[in-house]
């Protein structure tokens, strides 16, 4: 519901915005200098138009304090409540960092009011109305943080190169298994730290041929997946000969 | 959403960590035993402390909070699946949140009976829904664009 209602003020805003320029073009005066301000022009209609222009641009009620955990009273009681799409990461990427800062606000306000509902709904033990918003609004703010956390990686690449923001190396265990090590800023440095200390980092000689071995194993419970996979395959072919049913891979 | 920091660690005198995008949801619910007038009940998730209510609360929803009381909710494991194990329902966190400045709360009806509408399963109820299909159904084709139904193929 909230998507909608921002989309809808979009959209008003994107009408109010294509009227300003309009009137501004037919303006012999304005059309001359082509980079006015949006706050020129803005200031420019409000002294000289009527405020029939001002109806255009319209902003929700702005409830506050205990009522945002709850959905317009005209919503109560209702068995269905009209709501549109999640947001996509593609209008979500279109947006400066502040309106999606805005906007995850008005997400989480919206998930706080629907778990309240469906709590209520529970417990007075009807259907909650329209239950298809919660995972709405779940995918959306997932895909919010996919996108912040986009701009954040590439912004870290650019500025030191890193591809992760806490630094860290690989390393082998004593097992000679290779993992990524992440590093932790600690308040004493590692000689005095008996916890670092204990950790192993490193692989005997001893144990070579058993990494050895293990990676046979991996290489032999592989192949066999890959052999069985083969084997199902033809024979559901020899049982259904169609030859639509072919898979090519 | 938010994580905990570890990497830089926070020592005294470093700006303070701010958490932009908080992913933890409250729901406020209809106390089960009757509260004060200005006692909010909520249910909040578990890792949350009092002060993280009272944040939440006064930067986010703009409630002013003078005190919150917090106790953990066991999830009853009373309950046994059809192999006689005992299943557990996820424990939760309560808050008591005492509003400020003179304000009180009442939780409101959010199921009220709505006038003008039929009882569910009753013989009008089912007669409505009939005719709102058959009105429908007798509806044109909207691709047709006002087209008439004899003409075409």
């Amino acid at each position: 519901m909230a998507a909608t209602s921002a989309g809808r003020i979009a959209g008003l805003c994107r009408l109010f915005q294509r009227c300003v320029s309009s009137f501004t073009l037919q303006q012999a005066e304005y059309s001359s200098s082509r980079c006015i301000s949006l706050s020129n022009r803005l200031s420019s209609v409000c002294s000289a138009v009527a405020p029939a222009y001002y109806r255009l641009f319209h902003t929700s009620h702005s409830s506050s304090g205990l009522e945002e955990f709850f959905d317009l009273p005209e919503n109560w009681g209702e068995a269905t409540v009209k709501s549109g799409g999640p947001w996509t990461s593609k209008q979500l990427r279109a947006k400066s960092n502040e309106d999606l800062h805005k906007l995850w606000y008005v997400l989480l306000k919206e998930k706080n009011m629907l778990l309240t509902l469906e709590q209520e709904a529970k417990r007075q033990r009807v259907a909650m109305p329209s239950p298809e918003r919660l995972k709405k609004v779940e995918r959306s703010m997932v895909r919010l943080d996919t996108v912040v956390e986009e701009r954040e990686l590439s912004l870290r690449r650019l500025i030191t190169g890193h591809e992760k923001g806490r630094p860290g190396a690989w390393r082998r265990s004593v097992f000679g298994h290779a993992y990524w090590y992440r590093f932790r800023e600690h308040p004493i440095p590692w000689f005095m730290n008996t916890h670092y200390k204990r950790k192993r980092f490193f692989t005997p000689q001893f144990v070579e041929p058993h990494m050895r071995l293990s990676l046979e194993k991996h290489l032999r419970v592989k192949v066999r997946k890959t052999q069985l996979e083969r084997q199902q395959k033809k024979k559901l072919e020899e049982l259904f000969p169609k030859a639509t049913a072919h898979t090519h891979s | 959403m938010s994580r905990r920091l570890i990497h830089p660690l926070y020592q005294f005198g470093n700006p303070q960590l701010r958490v932009f995008r908080p992913g933890w949801f409250l729901s406020l619910v209809r106390p089960g035993k009757e509260q004060p007038p200005d006692t909010v009940q909520f249910r909040v998730p578990l890792e949350m402390t009092k002060f993280d209510v009272r944040n939440y609360l006064q930067k986010i929803y703009n409630v002013p909070v003078v005190a919150v009381r917090t106790r953990i909710q066991f999830g009853s494991n009373k309950k046994r699946n059809h192999l006689n194990q005992r299943v557990k329902h996820p424990d939760y966190k309560v808050a008591y949140v005492q509003l400020g400045e003179g304000q009180t709360f009442e939780f409101p009806n959010l199921f009220p009976e709505k006038e003008g509408r039929s009882a569910e399963g009753s013989m009008e109820e089912i007669q409505e829904k009939f005719m709102e299909d058959e009105k429908q159904r007798q509806k044109s084709d909207p691709r047709r664009g006002g087209v008439t139904e004899w003409f075409g193929l």
